[in-house]
């Protein structure tokens, strides 16, 4: 349809969450102007919210960073730092002389780079090439460290693959689901619409969630356990499931393994043990068990209020237990639907962006696979696997890491711990930092690339249904901003390594090449409807994983039979509630984007959120300025009271760094992936004023 | 089951209406209050086309098929009902609807040209409070697509259906605007108004 109003209608797939809409940009003199949603987005089906419909005037900010900047004076830490502008010649200069003379000096292994889950598929791909083959260490990482890294672990343990068993789809499809930690009418908004359409036709809902969420408000039934207890509330459901008869005995016999083991761990979890643990009713988690037991099809959802624990892969293991227990996977509406937090946080790690894999999980000390990559790109590459995000903090700060390079990531207001992240960051002899805005992290960088937005640059992101999608650019980036992908391919080649792509189609072609799991991938067939991978050589991709076997040798899923464990944090006389931390409609993680746009005036700040009981003891009434301290940091913000929040917990969001919320945070890391633990933070919370006051109070309730 | 669609015959499967069918067939007819992401409505009555054997025109999006049907979209009195509901809605507005309209679309393919009925149009009533919604109460044709879209599509249930007669129109919430609704700014309104009576504020100052 032509379109007076419009100069032109790029379809491309939106950066905001991992739900993947599919979008169609309109641009008028250089700008974007509008947002709709594709109709035919397999995803959001000619739907999509208030991130990928209207936040787009952040890409023509005045803040947007449109030339290299330098560190002026050079030396780190002397006083009085700022940043001229420099060109890019000068600019690579510096990063190729600097880095390698910390290469000389140090090794290889002195260098690491963080690529990031808010690129493409072919900038992530790049990275790694970048840091495995020019520089020549498996230091590379990427934000899903951060946030999913646990349910990749877990879904590769129990079922082959790291990815969702289905797609969203599924969710009219079938008769009941579990979404457990996630909040999707906020944080994939579209999801969430799709979730709350199938509650009001009929679909069962059980939410577990120690909020009580927009969609516990459509559950049939909502379980609020205390948080870092849900190992106990899958066990539990699991007993339930195993003494009622619910499960799917044929499918345990034939298609899975380990149930002996797991079947002996269950007996100890009955609705009575679970309760004690987990403060939730044994009537409720029958109930649950009940409702996804007897449904003829059921799926699971879940986010980060699950994997952002110390036992976070545990409790995945523990959910896809639940699936293989009564059979509820490998087909239409019977899927395992992990709600991914960013646009590629699939992509980047399928395409490799970590320091112990190559694309498609493959391990890095893998000699068959090592020599594979040696032979296409020319170079000999270690073996010894790399550090992972909060290793390279860890390694920064004891002086064995001496050079970053992080692209399209805020460490310094995202990471956990934030005073050990910038201890880190002042430890480095050099960083360079590759974004579209200057940032917290940007503050300690000796050289700032400015590149650009996912609304002007092309490629693909994989989103939460392991789908391939095509991002195409609708504008130019600003000023002197080069593409990602321009960027690195650069500086891969002035570093000495050439990569030999002149697109990123031709990045794709190679990695379909290297990669068997997406051998059939192409830009072209990738077109307007996606691909699932795994891609067969001849484009045939796989909507629905496992309908016949598990990806694992044998072809059996494999039972976890997983003690529950108590979380790394747990409340004292100290440090009485427990904080919880998640999304805002209006905002999208750090904010750098969405802080940028008119979602400023539907949302302009943080609050804590606090159940009226723990209120009324602290003497806090909604919109009083609190302090909030926990065992490693303290931060200020307001408290707004809600019933939504059970007594004992307190909730904030993170997406203002005038409150810096995760200063809280402590090192606590998931046992088995290193994702921090920022779903569990002991904290103290208290009223503070602006003045001391002078006249004594009575309470105010 | 089988049916025809201007001479032509084709298989549809059960639950068809008889617009999914004239679509398939290749062929179309104009629409207003239709969208394929919401449930058929049949508010418009644009859709109207001939059946054989019915006593006078039916909608084509709320009417299911059944075998043998025989449909005739270039049905004369149809077209003409149809064209005389469209150009009596162009006659309310105080101007004619945007070229990019579905409603400026639907008009010219009738050949709708200016209206021929004189008389009161609706009063200009424009709330552009929200960041990036914005209503134009006077191109409010009463087609439903934007209650349908929040309740069915996003499920917020902010818009509802006011006034009656001339004055039906849409509002937010308890007419507060979408501030102070149950909104989420999903925009899914925007998308799917005809007329831009719901728009986007950015589009209005191009």
């Amino acid at each position: 349809m032509s379109d007076e109003r419009f100069d032109s209608t790029v379809s491309t797939t939106c950066g905001y969450c991992g739900v993947g809409c599919r979008l169609e940009a309109h641009t008028r003199d250089g700008r974007v102007v509008s947002i709709s949603p594709a109709h035919d987005g397999p995803a959001n089906e000619g739907h999509t919210c208030l991130k990928g419909r209207f936040a787009h005037q952040f890409t023509r900010s005045r803040q947007r960073l449109s030339t290299p900047l330098i560190r002026d004076p050079p030396l780190r830490g002397a006083g009085g730092e700022g940043f001229r502008k420099a060109s890019w010649e000068e600019a690579t200069a510096l990063i190729v002389s600097r880095l390698g003379e910390i290469k000389a000096m140090h090794g290889p292994d002195a260098i690491a780079g963080l690529a990031s889950s808010r690129a493409t598929n072919e900038d992530c791909y790049a990275m790694q090439r970048l840091i495995r083959a020019a520089i020549g260490t498996n230091n590379i990482d990427n934000c899903s460290r951060v946030c999913h890294s646990p349910t990749s672990f877990a879904m590769r343990r129990a079922f082959g693959l790291s990815g969702a068993t289905g797609s969203f789809s599924d969710v009219d499809h079938t008769d009941a689901a579990i979404l457990i930690g996630a909040n999707p009418t906020e944080a994939h908004p579209v999801v969430g619409a799709r979730i709350k359409q199938a509650t009001l036709r009929g679909m069962r809902l059980v939410t577990i969630d120690p909020r009580r969420t927009e969609l516990a408000d459509y559950s049939v039934a909502h379980l609020a356990p205390r948080p870092g207890t849900n190992a106990a509330v899958m066990l539990g459901l699991c007993h339930v499931v195993l003494r009622d008869g619910l499960t799917d005995p044929e499918f345990i016999a034939a298609r899975t393994e380990g149930f002996d083991a797991l079947e002996e761990l269950l007996g100890a979890y009955d609705p009575g043990s679970v309760e004690e643990i987990t403060g939730i009713p044994g009537e409720q988690i029958e109930q649950a068990a009940h409702i996804y037991g007897e449904a003829e099809n059921a799926c699971l959802f879940w986010g980060l209020g699950v994997t952002e624990h110390r036992y976070g892969s545990e409790v995945v293991q523990l959910i896809c237990n639940l699936a293989m227990l009564t059979g509820k996977v490998g087909r239409r509406g019977s899927a395992l639907l992990p709600l991914r937090g960013q646009n590629n946080v699939q992509g980047s790690s399928d395409m490799g962006a970590l320091p112990d894999t190559y694309s498609a999980y493959r391990p890095v000390d893998n000699e068959q696979v090592a020599e594979l990559f040696e032979q296409a790109w020319g170079v000999p590459l270690s073996r010894q696997k790399g550090l992972k995000i909060n290793e390279m903090f860890d390694a920064a700060v004891a002086g064995k890491l001496k050079a970053m390079w992080i692209f399209g990531e805020d460490v310094a207001q995202t990471d956990p711990n934030v005073a050990h992240v910038t201890h880190a960051l002042e430890s480095l002899e050099f960083l360079v930092c590759q974004e579209i805005f200057e940032n917290t992290t940007t503050a300690f960088a000796d050289v700032i690339l400015p590149a650009s937005a996912f609304l002007e640059k092309a490629g693909t992101f994989t989103n939460a249904e392991r789908r391939f999608q095509l991002v195409a650019p609708a504008i130019d980036p600003p000023g002197e901003a080069k593409t990602d992908f321009e960027i690195i391919t650069t500086l891969s080649r002035a570093l000495g390594h050439e990569m030999g792509w002149a697109t990123p189609a031709e990045a794709m072609d190679e990695i379909a090449s290297l990669t068997p799991d997406y051998a059939g991938v192409s830009h072209e067939r990738v077109g307007r409807h996606g691909l699932q991978w795994p891609v067969a050589a001849d484009g045939t991709d796989s909507p629905i994983l496992y309908e016949h076997e598990f990806s694992l040798p044998g072809g059996r899923g494999r039972f976890a039979a997983l003690p529950y464990k108590p979380p790394g944090d747990a409340a004292d006389d100290e440090f009485p509630l427990i904080l919880i931390t998640g999304r805002r409609l209006q905002h999208y993680n750090a904010g750098t984007m969405t802080r940028r746009t008119k979602n400023i005036e539907l949302q302009d700040g943080d609050w804590l959120e606090i159940n009226p009981d723990d209120a009324a003891r602290l003497w806090i009434e909604t919109g009083d300025q609190i302090s909030i301290r926990s065992r490693v940091g303290r931060i200020e913000t307001v408290a707004r009271i809600t019933d939504r929040i059970e007594p004992g917990h307190v909730f904030t969001a993170f997406h203002f760094p005038e409150v810096r919320t995760n200063l809280l945070v402590g090192s606590s890391v998931d046992v088995n992936t290193g994702c921090p633990e920022y779903k569990v933070v002991a904290v103290d919370v208290r009223p503070i004023s602006e003045q001391a006051a002078r006249t004594p109070a009575l309470a105010a309730h | 089951m089988r049916v025809t669609v201007d001479g032509t015959e084709l298989e549809v499967g059960a639950g068809a209406t008889m617009l999914e069918a004239i679509r398939a067939a290749g062929t179309d007819v104009p629409t207003l209050c239709y969208d394929e992401r919401q449930a058929p409505f049949g508010a418009c009555r644009v859709c109207l086309v001939g059946v054989e054997g019915a006593p006078g025109p039916l909608p084509a999006c709320t009417t299911p098929c059944r075998d043998g049907m025989a449909i005739d979209t270039q049905d004369e009195t149809s077209r003409r009902v149809a064209t005389a509901i469209v150009e009596l809605v162009l006659s309310e507005l105080p101007s004619a609807p945007a070229p990019h309209t579905e409603l400026a679309a639907v008009a010219a393919k009738l050949n709708v040209g200016t209206p021929r009925w004189p008389g009161p149009t609706h009063p200009v009533e424009h709330d552009e409070r929200h960041p990036y919604l914005a209503f134009q109460h006077e191109l409010c044709i009463s087609c439903g697509r934007c209650v349908r879209a929040c309740d069915e599509v996003q499920g917020a249930f902010a818009l509802s259906a006011t006034g009656r007669g001339f004055g039906a129109n849409i509002a937010a919430g308890l007419d507060s605007g979408f501030l102070e609704s149950s909104c989420v700014s999903c925009g899914a309104c925007a998308d799917t108004c005809p007329t831009d009576a719901i728009t986007e504020n950015t589009l209005l100052q191009l």
